[in-house]
């Protein structure tokens, strides 16, 4: 598969000594996006990718890292952690709260994650309930800004078949109608100021065609707040009206309860919300709680023996949920059957993730290790690679960003000494937005 | 509704009612046995009844069928005869008649369980039952009246040896000697479990145990190929060496199964009987069956777990029996299934799987063979006592009554008069 | 003789049955097989047809027991949407009729289980009975010697909520459910409030809720009794004041103010009106004699559950209109102190039966029991019942104390608790008489949808596995049709509307 030697009007900036423009070439790389690519070739400038093919041509004078036998792959993505964090929840719902409040750059932990291949993170808010927003960050910098990619990328909501938790999500959701409410009655009252103001212009003598102005401005309220200032300010050329032009104003909804935002933010599918759920019966009550409420939402669901989702397999697949889980075989209960949850999940059609088995850096060390059992034991091999990268960033609403190898994307790589999900395979170096930040590679 | 054949039953019992019913005039009901000096026409008691089941070897049952009961033993059983002069007669033509039930591991012979699991050393082979046995005890009367005619009371399994039990009738009325089938009746060993939990100060471990059983039942075994008990603590232990005596081992899981079999039957050979062998005791089946050992299963009768591979309700009952243990018989382990309720282990053995029959052997002439009183109790033939029981119907099944019990041929319980006691 | 009743009672039905056809159906059943007649119609008439709408289940060729005496021999019962549509022989099935062939079967309405462990509708699978019972949470049918007002003022705020809180934890993939379905119990109460076992679902679990008002009535705190008795006056005298005053004319109403319900306990009040039912948990002789003067004193019909000495005073019961939850199998001896009978008696369900008290039978432990101990615990629902028998109840009887009775006492024997037309087809099919020992529940089926099959779950699969269907012959030998799928094949339909043709005048 070739491609159009795009190299030849890259890296025509800088010198290529400075090293922001680097070519690698290696024999396998897991696209994720395409598939795998044998005897591949990644540019990588000012920390995107540029260009990725099979044997492309390089441009003379870009630095060049040949390793034929590595095998590269986006970095890993931890879309829901606690790593590094260490705070403890007081109240059980606090959706405005933000993870990122806790973020300390100033920790080993970091580099430890780098050295382990994880290059994005998403880290959630401690507590029950509806504990706050999570963040993404990379495991980089020297401060809290520097660290974070993006703010408040999903609102973290644990729910099931409790009525507490069942009746905190309803009553989140009464808020926002009431804010809606409240919203429809300020605009309601804004548009009769609107009319009042204008029919005591009208009261002062103005031409038919005002009039007639006025009675299209009228219709065209409902179109858009900005419309009705404009024809105000066009039609009414006195001084008196253009006073009472520059007064109006467009329409601006009040501020919801801080409380509140957050599901505004839901509803208008600004944020995201990942659902953490323990069983089958669980998803029936999300769902019911749920109701007809639109919003974005993925699912987690923390593995262990004796879980029974297979039984809503098919409903997941059928919606096309996205599902986060541990990297796990479980057993079905009461017996000694072993159930590849992830696996039927992703052949009924679900997006499965899958993050590793605790926050230490320890499993993060042995997470591809784990992923890499479930693919022996049926998961598909393409899932397996996208459920550590892609489908995770979907869950945090940066997949158009990373997680794959496409051009444009993020740099962050992995070069690893062989296939990724082999255990003598190691990682060679770590690249995170167009930096080696772990490992050697001598050029 | 029922099923054709009881409401045909049934409706022959409507017919019948007339005939051998409380309420119809009872000219031919003898109400207790006759008192001393009774004319000699008093021969016996003959028994008309329904369905026989006599549990003798060959497996017969006689539909209408007859007993003679004649100075406490079976004079005739089979089909219904002429009845000769002198005998009175129980008409029951409705009633099934099967032996007296034989539970051998029974703890309601005394009031509580202090009375009969002293804890005094970790082996008490002195220790001896009879004292604490209670004709008066009120769960006795309401055995009997559901068709417990013998028990073996046994202490408990707080030590390795725990003492040599009783074998009785639960005679009501009676005094002790008249209860009397077997004195010492057997010994009870408590193998495992229980006696780890710390009875006594020496071995509280398995291996501890293990070796208290071992070394004095060695020196038992060396006393009884001599004459004459030469340490009287030790007479009824040399007895049990020397197959004068049978012993009933307590012991669960499939390990506790094996050490046993192993202990009582490789090194001692004696006559034993392993007793519970619960939870997943079935996977020594095969071996005691091999070593010809018999099992006496209860009160536990399903097994439940995943630990290998099961995955189902398994009835242990079936279990067993299939992979051939000899003479299976059923407990109560009373009270922990209150002794009235035996039956109904054979009913829930029969239910999880097992053949209904052999649940009633195993109620019967299985406990009974297995015990060294297969001679006088356990079936309805000839020259046995005559322990009778006449129910209503099925006897496994819960809604049978029984009506008539008779021990040693007197009737100790009769549904008309006492009332339904269970 | 009341066997002899129900025995001619089962001969005429069958009797009935058999003369005509389809005794049971509705008029419809007539049009469908006249436009049949004419030319091979689809079955039922337009609007039955399959839309996306309509849901047909039928259980085919089983003997029907109804629950309310007697059998059908081989006879169809057809549900549209989970409702019983019609019960009777020879039924046409709408096309796409979910069939259950239940040849050589029974046919049982599902049975009511009351109390039942709250593992049933969540919990996974854990260790002992003793854990179980610990934690059973509020028993409010217990009567507590301390802390019985705590546990009365927590009853109006548990009543309140428990009705919440199980349509919000209701797991319905809890194995302990398939348990339950294995019993054939199909409606549970969980939690005080009457619950099916809808496998998969959570919608429309609740069958009934709020029926019961707990009372304590207790010797050993005779401030109960004084307490009970108070509620009842207050809510009397409210009663009486607020049906005066809505027999006044309009006028006065207007200007009178309506009578105030303060001090009035409304859980009595609902008692007395009609709309709960009074639950009470009392065994000793005094306390029925009690209940039994209260209950006719203020024109209610009580629950009683416990009831053991009930056979001393079955008749006062019965003149009270008392409703018992009894376990046969209760020991208790009588108190050696007093001189008139009592403790226990096996013959106790009998007896108050043959009183006229409408007797429910629960086991002696409602928890599920996996240890290893068989035969008294929820999974020996029908065992229990058999041991209702052995003292004397009859057959009948037996079945409606784990059926109708419970039904009726959860206050949902509007949709449960026997099989006829217009209820909810929660059904068993079992391979013989449901009271006999070895006896199971091949399938459980609530409301019109397969729940169980005991040949596909682990527990139960491998004990007498259900014989193989034979082969239907080729070619029909005398005429007669083999019990096949209905409403399969045109072929097989228009077969048996001729044959119904010929038939149609008998």
């Amino acid at each position: 598969m070739l491609q159009v030697c795009l190299s030849l009007f890259l890296c025509s900036g800088p010198s290529p000594a400075q090293g922001d423009c680097l070519a690698i070439r290696v024999g396998r790389a897991e696209t994720i996006s395409k598939g795998t690519l044998e005897h591949a070739v990644i540019l990588v400038e000012d920390g995107k990718i540029t260009a990725i093919g099979e044997d492309l041509p390089i441009e003379r004078g870009v630095p060049v890292l040949d390793r034929p036998d590595w095998v590269v792959t986006p970095g890993l993505v931890n879309c829901r952690s606690r790593a590094g964090m260490d705070g403890n929840a007081a109240r059980s719902f606090d959706p405005e709260q933000r993870a990122s409040g806790e973020l300390y750059p100033r920790q080993d932990v970091w580099q430890d994650l780098l050295d382990a291949g994880v290059t994005t993170l998403g880290l959630y808010p401690p507590g029950s309930g509806i504990p706050g927003q999570a963040v993404a960050v990379r495991p980089r910098g020297a401060t809290a800004g520097e660290m974070i990619v993006e703010d408040g990328v999903y609102l973290q909501i644990y729910i099931g078949a409790n009525p507490s938790l069942k009746k905190m999500l309803t009553d989140a959701f009464g808020k926002l109608d009431e804010y809606d409410e409240k919203v429809k009655k300020a605009r309601e009252k804004w548009d009769k100021e609107q009319e009042q103001k204008k029919s005591k212009v009208k009261s002062k003598g103005k031409s038919e065609t005002e009039e007639k102005k006025e009675g299209q401005q009228e219709e065209k309220k409902e179109g858009g707040e900005g419309q009705a200032q404009q024809e105000d300010k066009k039609d009414e050329g006195k001084k008196d009206d253009a006073k009472k032009a520059d007064s109006a104003e467009a329409f601006v909804p009040p501020e919801p309860d801080p409380k509140v935002k957050p599901f505004v933010d839901l509803r208008d599918k600004r944020l995201p919300a990942l659902m953490s759920i323990n069983k089958a019966a669980d998803y029936l009550h999300l769902l019911d709680a749920i109701d007809k409420r639109e919003f974005l939402w993925s699912l987690h669901v923390p593995l262990r023996d004796d879980v029974d989702l297979y039984e809503v397999a098919d409903k997941l697949g059928e919606k096309k949920v996205s599902v986060v889980l541990t990297p796990l075989v479980t057993l079905q209960p009461n017996t000694r059957r072993e159930r590849n949850l992830p696996a039927e999940l992703a052949r009924a059609g679900a997006k499965v993730v899958l993050v590793p088995r605790g926050d230490g850096v320890a499993e993060h060390e042995r997470w591809m290790f784990d992923v890499g059992r479930l693919v022996a034991a049926g998961l598909d091999r393409q899932a397996a690679l996208a459920a550590v990268t892609l489908e995770a960033a979907r869950v945090l609403g940066l997949e158009e960003r990373l997680g794959s190898l496409d051009p444009g994307k993020d740099a962050n790589l992995i070069l690893w000494s062989g296939d990724p999900f082999e255990p003598q395979s190691r990682i060679q170096a770590v690249m995170l937005e167009g930096k080696i930040v772990s490992g050697e590679v001598g050029r | 509704m029922v099923s054709p054949l009881r409401e045909v039953r049934r409706g022959l019992g409507l017919l019948a009612l007339g005939l051998g019913s409380c309420r119809a005039p009872l000219a031919t009901e003898p109400l207790r046995a006759a008192p001393p000096g009774t004319p000699p026409e008093d021969a016996g008691i003959a028994i008309r009844c329904g369905k026989l089941l006599t549990l003798d070897p060959e497996a017969r049952i006689f539909d209408p069928g007859m007993l003679l009961l004649r100075d406490g033993k079976i004079a005739y059983v089979g089909k219904p005869i002429e009845v000769p002069g002198g005998y009175r007669i129980v008409d029951r033509p409705e009633s099934w008649a099967w032996p007296g039930l034989v539970d051998l591991h029974s703890h309601v012979q005394s009031a509580g369980w202090w009375d009969t699991n002293d804890m005094v050393k970790p082996l008490n082979p002195e220790f001896r039952v009879r004292a604490a046995l209670d004709p008066g005890e009120e769960r006795l009367r309401v055995a009997d009246a559901a068709g417990v005619t013998t028990l073996f009371g046994i202490p408990g399994s707080g030590t390795s040896i725990s003492g040599f039990g009783v074998l009785y009738k639960t005679k009501r009325d009676a005094p002790y000697e008249r209860m009397i089938l077997r004195d010492p009746g057997g010994m009870k060993v408590a193998f495992n479990y229980n006696p780890q939990r710390g009875g006594g100060d020496l071995g509280s471990t398995w291996c501890g145990l293990s070796w208290n059983l071992e070394n004095l039942n060695d020196r038992a075994a060396n006393l009884a190929r001599r004459e004459g008990p030469a340490d009287p603590a030790l007479e009824n232990l040399e007895r049990v060496h020397r197959k004068e005596l049978p012993v009933l081992i307590h012991c669960a899981s499939a390990e506790g199964v094996a050490g046993s079999v192993r202990m009582w039957k490789d090194r001692y050979d004696t006559v034993c009987v392993v007793s519970h062998g619960d939870w997943d005791g079935h996977f020594a089946a095969r071996f005691m069956a091999e070593r010809g050992v018999p099992l006496n299963h209860g009160p536990r009768l399903m097994n439940f777990t995943t630990l290998r591979r099961e995955e189902k309700i398994l009835g242990t009952s079936k279990a067993f029996v299939d992979e051939g243990v000899p003479n299976f018989s059923l407990n109560t382990d009373a009270p922990v299934i209150p002794e009235e309720e035996f039956f109904l282990q054979g009913s829930m053995s029969a239910r999880l799987g097992a053949d209904p029959y052999q649940m009633l052997q195993a109620l019967t002439i299985h406990p009974a063979d297995s015990f060294m009183i297969g001679e006088r109790v356990g079936s309805l033939e000839v020259g046995k006592d005559a322990d009778v029981v006449l129910s209503s119907g099925d006897p496994l099944d819960p809604r049978s009554r029984v009506e008539l019990v008779f021990i040693d041929g007197e009737i100790q319980y009769s549904r008309c008069d006492d009332g339904q006691v269970f | 003789m009341r066997m002899e009743r129900t025995a001619w009672a089962g001969l005429l039905s069958l009797a009935w049955v058999s003369a005509g056809r389809a005794a049971w159906a509705l008029p419809q059943e007539e049009q469908g097989g006249g436009e049949q007649a004419e030319g091979g119609g689809e079955g039922e008439p337009a609007e039955e047809d399959e839309n996306g709408e309509e849901r047909w289940f039928a259980i085919v060729g089983g003997d029907v027991y109804t629950g309310l005496g007697g059998a059908l021999r081989g006879a169809t019962l057809l549900a549209r949407n989970g409702r019983i549509l019609e019960i009777g022989r020879d039924l046409l099935l709408p096309e796409g009729t979910e069939v259950l062939d239940a040849t050589g079967m029974r046919v049982y309405p599902g049975l009511v289980a009351l109390d039942a462990t709250s593992r049933i509708s969540g919990g996974a699978f854990g260790p002992s009975l003793e854990e179980e019972e610990a934690e059973e949470g509020i028993d409010v049918h217990h009567e507590a010697e301390a802390g019985v007002q705590e546990a009365l003022r927590a009853l109006g705020a548990a009543q309140q909520e428990t009705k919440d809180e199980i349509e919000d934890t209701f797991d319905p993939f809890s194995q302990y459910l398939v348990l339950a379905l294995a019993t054939g119990i199909t409606t549970a109460e969980q939690q005080n409030v009457a619950v099916k076992l809808k496998r998969g679902e959570i919608e429309g679990i609740l069958v009934c809720d709020k029926f019961q008002t707990s009372v304590v009535w207790s010797l050993s705190n005779p401030s109960s009794i004084k307490g009970a008795r108070e509620k009842f006056a207050k809510a009397s005298e409210y009663l009486r004041r607020y049906r005066a005053f809505e027999a006044l004319p309009e006028k006065e109403k207007k200007e009178q103010k309506e009578p105030s319900k303060k001090g009035v306990d409304p859980g009595f009040l609902g008692i007395l009106e009609g709309k709960t039912l009074a639950r009470f948990n009392a065994s000793a002789r005094e306390e029925l004699i009690g209940i039994a003067r209260l209950a006719q004193e203020y024109h209610f019909r009580p629950v009683i559950s416990g009831c053991q000495e009930g056979w001393t005073v079955a008749e006062e019961l019965g003149r009270a209109g008392a409703y018992a939850v009894i376990t046969p199998r209760d020991r208790n001896p009588k108190d050696e102190s007093l001189v008139r009978p009592g403790g226990t008696s096996i013959e106790n369900a009998a007896i108050l039966w043959k009183s006229g008290v409408q007797v429910a039978i629960k086991p002696s432990s409602t928890a599920f029991d996996l240890g290893g101990i068989t035969g008294r615990d929820l999974l020996a629902l029908t065992v229990e019942a058999g041991f209702g028998v052995r003292g004397g109840l009859s057959e009948e009887a037996a079945l409606q104390s784990i059926t109708l009775v419970p039904a009726r006492i959860l206050g949902c024997d509007h949709r449960v608790g026997t099989l006829e037309v217009g209820k909810d087809l929660d059904a068993i099919v079992t391979d013989g008489d449901l009271l006999h020992y070895e006896t199971f529940v091949q399938y459980a089926v609530v409301e019109g949808k397969l729940v169980y099959d005991k040949e596909k779950e682990i527990f139960f699969a491998h004990i007498r596995p259900r014989p193989k269907k034979p082969e239907p012959p080729a070619t029909p030998e005398t005429g007669v049709e083999p019990e096949t799928d209905e409403g399969e094949g045109a072929g097989q339909e228009e077969t048996s509307q001729d044959e119904k043709g010929e038939e149609g005048g008998s």
